[in-house]
């Protein structure tokens, strides 16, 4: 029965193509074929991502429509639906859009920062010498470092009276508030800076494996000093990983709720009052679930519509066979 | 994985909303009461929400566990503890709960917490039956019953340890300075203050960062100059009241110089362990709950606690109108779920940890002021709790609104937002207004809103 089964498949296999129908229905047949594939295979990941992508995604823009408070929480399902009344208070009586461009601009100032530094640990780290694994090791503590951790130390450095402070005076620097006030913004930067360049460390890393071994010799050969080798040779390599590790980081430092949140406490100060923040005091202190689902829906359209642009630039999101149809 | 970085942003409410879905479809189980008289729970399992005692880990494991067994010896019903970090991990367990119609039978709520539970309408309100359950309603210190309900007909919040606010003042540094008794005035305090600043030293440990202890300040100041900051349908931050509250919990700093500076990025527990090292003549916002800390310094033996000021700034007496209110009516309440198959149970449990015996073990190993009047009364004879004891019954509690979380907030973010001035050395009236305007007016919408 089973060698039958497979028999009838390889003769599919073998005689369509064989069997030619005329050209313009074989584009046709191609797509039926490609039907025919067992997709059904992709049910337990497709199950997953409706579980944990798509029905949240569903709620959070049902939410949004509805208001959903601490008063008709218990009876969520019939909750006046007030259609985007939510929306209109979000962007006309919230800090949302302020929020969005403190989250956004400091992540963009991150991740410029990150990026070479990141790429510099890998080039680094590139070739062998020794104590290169120490190097190494000691390069991933910051990521390796749970978020809560980093952001107790740094506080605890950053006190009026704390380690940083002390020294800078004992220098003669007065440095002023590191936690609150305009500073904070900046704060906020350097620890992310801190925490995350071993990311696009890792993945410049992984970019530089990918260098053929060939290709390191022949500009030898060709007698390429180390700029030029990186400039010229090495850095075209890095161009994808590096693409990604850009936006992957971007949207890791905009979607980062605890380094702000032990840092600088809710209610945040202005200046550091940064888009998770902002819908976490709406959802959990003032419970206003609606509201600040509506706040996460014009997010993440206002946050989208760049990303797909940049996407689209990078072609991250297509194959070369996708890149080719 | 793309589409999930994506999605990022919908992090929050996604998945609070996917939790809530998840929960509902969990369905919800039978609503019964199990009969009448001595409460049978053989087989049955009894859930219990507590917040975790970051302080005393281990006792309140042993706690747990001798709790269980009295428990299991008494009803012969299983006790299954779960604990919450902060209240927000507690809202998050009552939203899934309130939704889903599953989840612990009691929860250990703070007070203040309590308008906002009472609100989702998913706890059992207390008649005359659900008192008797837990040993009747005279068994408590009245005034701990201040904040269980909005009024004495609609009260879901069983008082079960009460956290009145007191000051802890240096007795050493009163005396150099010359005062023999503790301020009852805030102007007094100010002065006193003034007059226990010098190198080394200042009159004042204040928190100003710590995100609970502002509001409590402006609150108490103002209600102590007539102003309940909700008052009906309106909400009253705009008041002169507090603005002078501000001016002289600010003042502090900036005009007196008795606080140290770096105070602007104190919590509670750095303005306590200022004290414990010697360094500030008083303490005010602090409880009870600071005798080991203190204990353990090199101040034990030389604190005491005093009632707060009850006098509002600028004034030598209080107003016509003005509150005597030493501290927020602060503690936990119980509080039994709607939902609850097990309510006589759950009952049973909060008769039994109410109990004389059982409160006054609490507070031998937590430090926490009984609510139950017997226990509570036996520990006047400590001179140490005594202001302590005195605060509680002079605690008035804050508005019973499902917006007070809100104005909560909006007084503790006038402070927050003003620490760049106070670090700068000067808060001008301007900007302080501007601040107060807006928390006057995100608290009003959020009172318009209350239902």
């Amino acid at each position: 029965m089973t060698s039958e089964i497979a028999g009838n498949t390889l003769r599919d296999e073998a005689t369509r193509p064989a069997g030619g129908p005329p050209a313009p229905q074989n584009k046709k047949r191609k797509g039926v074929t490609e039907r025919d594939r067992p997709l059904w295979l992709l049910a337990p990941g497709g199950l997953l991502i409706a579980v944990i992508i798509l029905i949240p995604l569903v709620l959070a823009l049902y939410m949004s429509l509805i208001d959903l408070d601490q008063y008709t929480l218990r009876k969520w399902l019939t909750t006046p639906f007030i259609g985007v009344e939510n929306f209109v208070e979000a962007l006309t009586k919230t800090d949302l859009l302020r929020s969005i461009w403190i989250s956004v601009s400091f992540a963009v100032v991150s991740t410029i920062v990150t990026v070479p530094l990141g790429v510099a640990a890998a080039v680094v780290t590139q070739n062998p010498y020794r104590g290169r694994a120490i190097v190494r090791a000691v390069f991933l503590i910051p990521y390796v470092l749970p978020s809560f951790v980093v952001a107790t130390v740094w506080r605890t450095m950053l006190q009026p009276d704390g380690i940083v402070n002390s020294v800078l005076h004992n220098v003669g620097i007065d440095p002023g508030l590191w936690l609150n006030g305009p500073m904070s913004y900046w704060t906020l930067i350097l620890v992310e800076i801190w925490a995350a360049w071993p990311f696009i460390y890792l993945l410049a890393l992984a970019g530089l494996q990918s260098v053929d071994h060939e290709v390191h010799e022949a500009a030898a050969i060709d007698g390429a000093l180390w700029w030029r080798k990186l400039r010229e040779v090495i850095f075209p390599y890095l161009k994808g990983p590096v693409s990604l590790a850009f936006l992957l980081g971007t949207l890791n430092h905009i979607n980062n709720f605890t380094l702000p949140f032990v840092l600088f406490g809710a209610p945040a100060p202005a200046d550091v009052n940064v888009l998770p923040i902002l819908v976490y005091v709406t959802s959990f202190q003032s419970f206003r679930f609606g509201l600040s689902a509506a706040m996460a829906v014009v997010s993440l359209i206002l946050i989208a519509i760049p990303l797909f642009i940049y996407l689209r630039a990078v072609k991250l999101d297509v194959s070369d066979d996708g890149g080719k149809k | 994985m793309e589409i999930t970085r994506k999605n990022f942003l919908i992090g929050i409410g996604g998945m609070g909303a996917l939790s809530l879905a998840l929960a509902a479809c969990g369905g919800s189980p039978d609503t019964s009461s199990s009969g009448t008289g001595k409460v049978d729970g053989t087989g049955k399992t009894l859930t219990v929400l507590f917040s975790t005692k970051s302080q005393y880990p281990e006792e309140q494991k042993a706690w747990f566990a001798k709790t269980a067994e009295d428990f299991k010896t008494l009803t012969g019903a299983t006790l299954q503890w779960e604990t919450f970090a902060s209240a927000n991990d507690e809202m998050t367990r009552i939203q899934t709960s309130v939704v889903s119609g599953t989840g612990p039978d009691v929860y250990g709520l703070g007070t203040t917490f309590t308008p906002t539970a009472y609100s989702t309408g998913a706890f059992v309100k207390m008649g005359d039956a659900e008192w008797n359950k837990v040993g009747g309603k005279d068994k408590f210190v009245p005034a701990t019953l201040g904040i269980s309900g909005p009024d004495a007909n609609n009260q879901i919040g069983i008082p079960f340890v009460s956290r009145p606010f007191v000051m802890a003042y240096n007795t050493e540094m009163l005396k150099a300075a010359g005062i023999d008794k503790p301020a009852t005035t805030w102007d007094e305090f100010s002065d006193h203050a003034k007059k226990m600043t010098k190198p080394g030293q200042y009159g004042l440990a204040i928190a100003y960062k710590d995100n609970f202890d502002p509001w409590k300040f402006i609150w108490g100041m103002s209600i102590q100059g007539g102003n309940p900051i909700i008052d009906g349908k309106k909400v009253r931050i705009d008041d002169p009241t507090v603005l002078a509250a501000y001016d002289a919990y600010f003042g502090w700093l900036t005009k007196d110089k008795a606080v140290d500076p770096a105070s602007v990025g104190w919590g509670n527990a750095q303005a306590l362990a200022a004290f414990a090292a010697g360094k500030a003549g008083y303490f005010p916002m602090t409880s009870p709950l600071s005798i080991p800390t203190l204990d353990k310094s090199p101040m034990k033996g030389k604190y005491q606690y005093a009632l707060l000021p009850m006098v509002p700034p600028g004034q030598t007496a209080r107003p016509s109108g003005g509150v005597e209110a030493a501290s927020i009516l602060s503690g936990d309440n119980l509080v039994v779920a709607d939902y609850s198959p097990n309510k006589d149970l759950a009952f049973a449990f909060i008769k039994m940890i109410t109990d004389t015996a059982a409160q006054a073990n609490y507070y031998k190993i937590f430090g926490e002021i009984p609510t139950n009047v017997e226990a509570a009364k036996s520990l006047k004879s400590d001179p140490l709790v005594a202001p302590a004891l005195d605060a509680a019954s002079k605690s008035v509690a804050t508005p019973f609104s499902g917006a007070w979380g809100d104005v909560q907030l909006a007084l503790t973010n006038i402070a927050v937002q003003t620490i760049p001035d106070l670090s700068a050395g000067s808060v001008s009236e301007s900007a302080l207004s501007g601040r107060i305007k807006t928390a006057q007016s995100t608290a009003q919408a959020a009172l318009d809103r209350a239902k």
